[in-house]
């Protein structure tokens, strides 16, 4: 694949992201399939972040080690951030009279690495702009850098600021300045390709907020945790256009608590926050198991335990979601990958959460959460999606009700009728007990083990109706989902979560072959354990010191990897060259 | 309440479940029982048309003694349950009851904040002043130096006082009635029910097993009404109940608007959230991501 990386680097609040997000939206406009990936700080202010853009003519979904171009806002960056550019690389920096360490220096010759001093303070003084001008002057340089006219840049500008005529103004000349100041070698970016011009530009978070309001969720309850709120923040910033109630509780209790009393009284509802607030909820994710009553919480993944690493990423809490809860009961739990799939698997999300009537965990990660994708907006547009509510009853239907419908401990595949409070039809009891058909207290233990039963077989129809694990392979040149599992496989390398997009992006040949587990519990293994039996080398690749799937693969059909790559650090995980 | 006439011929017979009630002779639960039975039906409300939460503790085992739809779910967490579910359809009725245990200890936050929030729902205050479920332990509401399981030496932590604790809040209903008094407790539950906005309704309440200081025979002699006032008269009276015990709906204050009716983004829509489950199309909202 053919591809550039842009690297900008500097203290929070001085602009990074609104640099990486602007020369984004140019370069997808202009062609090209843009990843944009963000680290930064636990802090508000002054914290090193950075904002990492990927550009290509071909689909890319991950970030490079290294990049082609790296901006700094402060000497910071350039003394932390030097050794991430490649050779030949260009390094663009804002710090006056800078003078390289000795160290620095002989890299800067090593690589011959080409530095760039931009007077930004100068320019805008002299301009008479204020600071914060300094951002579309960078976005500027960085865009005559990599060749594309300033016209493209200013038409952005006039979008955001059109309103404004004398701001407006002032942004052209600093594009003007900026792009007249670099006289070096422009870098060659691929040729673009139109195709990427109609794609959506969005962050796993704003796919998935925008994959509730079209499954027909109409309410968010949720308490601020990162990396679980920019998805909070979204909803709550178009509600005015979704209409959707959205609602910030006093704690994560009360969150998970108003969504499931929301979902029984017949409305879908979600709640979504990190590990240590899903710790809180896990008691009512056992209750919405006896009580069968459906339940989405998006637990949004990022190191533990504790506090842990608050803004960085982590795949640490599969198991958790699998066990969370006291006591037995069936669920789902289910993980998304990118922008694409944390739109589209909220529909599959509500939907096994009515039709089984049982809690619903879709787990996230910082890593997706907050990365830009590129996707295609007829996935998100299309009408492959529909809203099914299985069981529940209305109209006609609730005349034949019994209350001992309810909870039929003889119902096909565990799952009883459900009726919502406010219809004409004989009334029930949503327990927390054990309770018998109707919703009564029974401590009998012949009670006890129906109900129990009943419940549990809602496992057995989950693994019927939950999709495979996805098979990606390269064929006839092409790396796409293959539903033909026969074939040749030298290497099965087996994942989930965002690591999809690193393994997916590393894969360039036939031999390597990639499981991706969207569905973790329950968790189907037949297709695993029969490409295993045929690869020369299986490897496993997590987010977790623990190699958690790798757990779960092993307690449901005893397979054990041949290697296990496991990262727990906070940052992605590894390219595919550690593995092969 | 604008229910439909064929409910005027409702009678008790059609909230009476056929479990087995289990509650101590002499508890104050049958009272209260019977008040929200009398309540729904004088205000004509049909047992499938209100939503009756409960916490987990004596006051709970409600759920299996009256029919309605009903949701027993945790201890402590009633109130954020029911509020959830009052916010998705404002048709329904929805009730809470919990106990001064769950509502004062456990969950004490969910109580502020509803109170704070004010949905609009109607919360009924089981205040027996005890843990009776797990036999006698103190609660927040349970004088201190009182002698209870737990505290065989008497408890060391002060009383909370509830009223004085929820007119903190600024809440827009406040109540209280006893357990003995069924026909006035039926009046005030009736007003909760009423009440736009979260109705707190304090209910003092006999437990003849392990409450021996507030018995039923007290509460009977230190009780009277009083009519609503404003909020100084109506909080000054709730708090001081060293000679006797004010009760009745203290204060209420009717031009408050519920979350519900605050939220800009649902102003003007005429459907609930359990009407509008369906696909929806996302399409006007891509523009920004283009």
């Amino acid at each position: 694949m053919s591809r550039i990386s842009i690297k900008i680097v500097g203290a929070q609040g001085q602009g990074v992201n609104s640099v990486g997000e602007m020369c984004a939206k140019g370069l997808k406009r202009a062609g090209y399939c843009v990843f944009g990936e963000r680290e930064y700080m636990s802090v508000i202010m002054n914290g090193h972040s950075s904002y990492q853009l990927e550009i290509s003519n071909e689909k890319v979904r991950s970030a490079q080690e290294k990049s082609d171009v790296l901006v700094t806002f402060n000497h910071h960056g350039i003394k932390n951030n030097l050794r991430d550019l490649i050779e030949g690389g260009v390094l663009l920096h804002q710090t006056p009279q800078w003078k390289f360490g000795e160290e620095d220096q002989k890299f800067i010759d090593a690589n011959s690495i080409k530095v760039i001093y931009l007077p930004t303070e100068e320019i805008l003084k002299k301009l008479n702009a204020k600071p914060v001008l300094g951002n579309v002057l960078i976005t500027s340089v960085v865009w005559s850098l990599i060749g594309r006219s300033s016209d493209e840049l200013k038409e952005m500008v006039r979008e955001r600021f059109g309103h404004k005529k004398d701001l407006l103004e002032l942004n052209f000349k600093c594009i003007d300045e900026g792009t007249q100041l670099i006289e070096i070698e422009k870098l060659v970016l691929p040729e673009p390709d139109d195709c990427w011009k109609s794609q959506l530009l969005i962050t796993g978070s704003q796919a998935m907020g925008l994959g509730a309001i079209h499954a027909g969720c109409r309410a968010l309850f949720g308490y601020p945790m990162t990396p679980a709120s920019p998805l909070l923040t979204f909803l709550a910033d178009i509600q005015g256009e979704s209409k959707m109630l959205v609602k910030q509780a006093e704690d994560e209790i009360t969150a998970v608590q108003m969504m499931v009393g929301a979902m029984h009284a017949g409305t879908r509802a979600m709640t979504a926050t990190s590990g240590g607030g899903y710790d809180l909820m896990t008691e009512t994710i056992s209750l919405c198991g006896i009580s069968e009553t459906p339940a989405v919480i998006v637990l949004a993944q990022r190191p533990g335990p504790g506090t842990g690493l608050p803004t960085w990423t982590a795949q640490g809490d599969l198991l958790m979601a699998v066990s969370a809860g006291h006591g037995e009961f069936p669920r789902v739990v289910m993980s998304v990958s990118d922008a694409e799939d944390s739109f589209s698997l909220m529909m599959d999300a509500f939907n096994y959460a009515e039709e089984f009537q049982i809690p619903v965990t879709v787990l996230t990660e910082k890593q997706i959460a907050e990365s830009l994708f590129t996707i295609d907006a007829l996935q998100v547009r299309g009408d492959r999606l529909q809203v099914r509510r299985g069981r529940l009853v209305d109209g006609d239907g609730l005349k034949l009700l019994r209350a001992s419908d309810r909870y039929d401990p003889d119902a096909p595949d565990g799952v009883s009728a459900r009726w919502l409070p406010g219809s004409d039809a004989p009334t029930y009891c949503a327990q927390s007990y054990e309770h018998n058909a109707d919703g009564s207290f029974d401590e009998s233990g012949e009670n006890a083990t129906a109900q129990m039963e009943k419940r549990m077989k809602k496992m057995k129809g989950l693994k019927r109706v939950l999709p495979e694990p996805e098979l990606w392979k390269v064929n006839s040149e092409k790396l796409i989902v293959n539903s033909d599992f026969s074939g040749e496989i030298d290497v099965l390398v087996v994942s989930w979560g965002s690591n999809k997009n690193v393994i997916l992006d590393s894969i360039n040949d036939e031999s390597v072959a990639y499981l991706h587990y969207t569905y973790l519990w329950p968790l189907k293994t037949e297709k695993l354990v029969e490409l295993a039996a045929k690869a020369k080398k299986t490897v496993l690749v997590e987010g977790n010191a623990q190699g958690q799937l790798g757990m779960l693969i092993k307690q449901e059909c005893g397979l054990e990897f041949d290697e296990r790559v496991l990262k727990f650090d906070g940052r992605v995980s590894v390219p595919l060259q550690l593995i092969s | 309440m604008n229910q439909p006439k064929e409910n005027a011929g409702l009678s008790m017979k059609d909230y009476n479940h056929n479990n087995l009630c289990t509650w101590c002779d002499g508890c104050g639960n049958y009272g209260i029982l019977t008040a929200i039975k009398r309540a729904l039906i004088e205000l004509e409300l049909a047992p499938h048309q209100v939503l009756i939460c409960f916490d987990v503790g004596c006051h709970g085992n409600m759920s299996d003694t009256l029919v309605g739809y009903r949701f027993h779910g945790l201890h402590g967490r009633v109130i954020s349950l029911a509020a959830g579910a009052a916010l998705a359809n404002p048709d329904v009725p929805v009730i809470a009851f919990g106990g001064d245990g769950a509502c004062f200890s456990e969950g004490v936050g969910h109580l502020v904040h509803a109170v704070r929030s004010n949905y609009n729902m109607t919360f009924i205050l089981h205040n027996n002043a005890n843990y009776g479920l797990t036999t006698g332990q103190a609660s927040a509401l349970t004088p201190h130096g009182e002698k209870m399981n737990t505290a065989p030496h008497g408890t060391v932590e002060e009383l909370l006082n509830s009223m004085d604790f929820v007119f903190s809040l600024n809440p827009s209903f406040v109540a209280r009635g006893t357990s003995g008094n069924i026909k006035q407790l039926t009046d005030i539950i009736k007003a909760g029910i009423n009440h736009q906005g979260f109705s707190y309704i304090d209910v003092l309440q006999a437990c003849p097993t392990y409450n021996k200081f507030a018995t039923h025979e007290y509460l009977l002699g230190k009780c009277y009404e009083v009519e609503t006032s404003d909020f100084e008269t109506a909080r000054k009276a709730a708090v001081d109940t060293s000679e006797k015990i004010a009760t009745g709906v203290l204060y209420q204050d009717k031009t408050r608007s519920t979350f519900l009716d605050q939220l800009e983004a649902r102003k003007g829509i005429d459907t609930r959230l359990v009407d509008e489950v369906r696909k929806v199309d996302v399409s006007a909202l891509l523009a920004k991501f283009s």
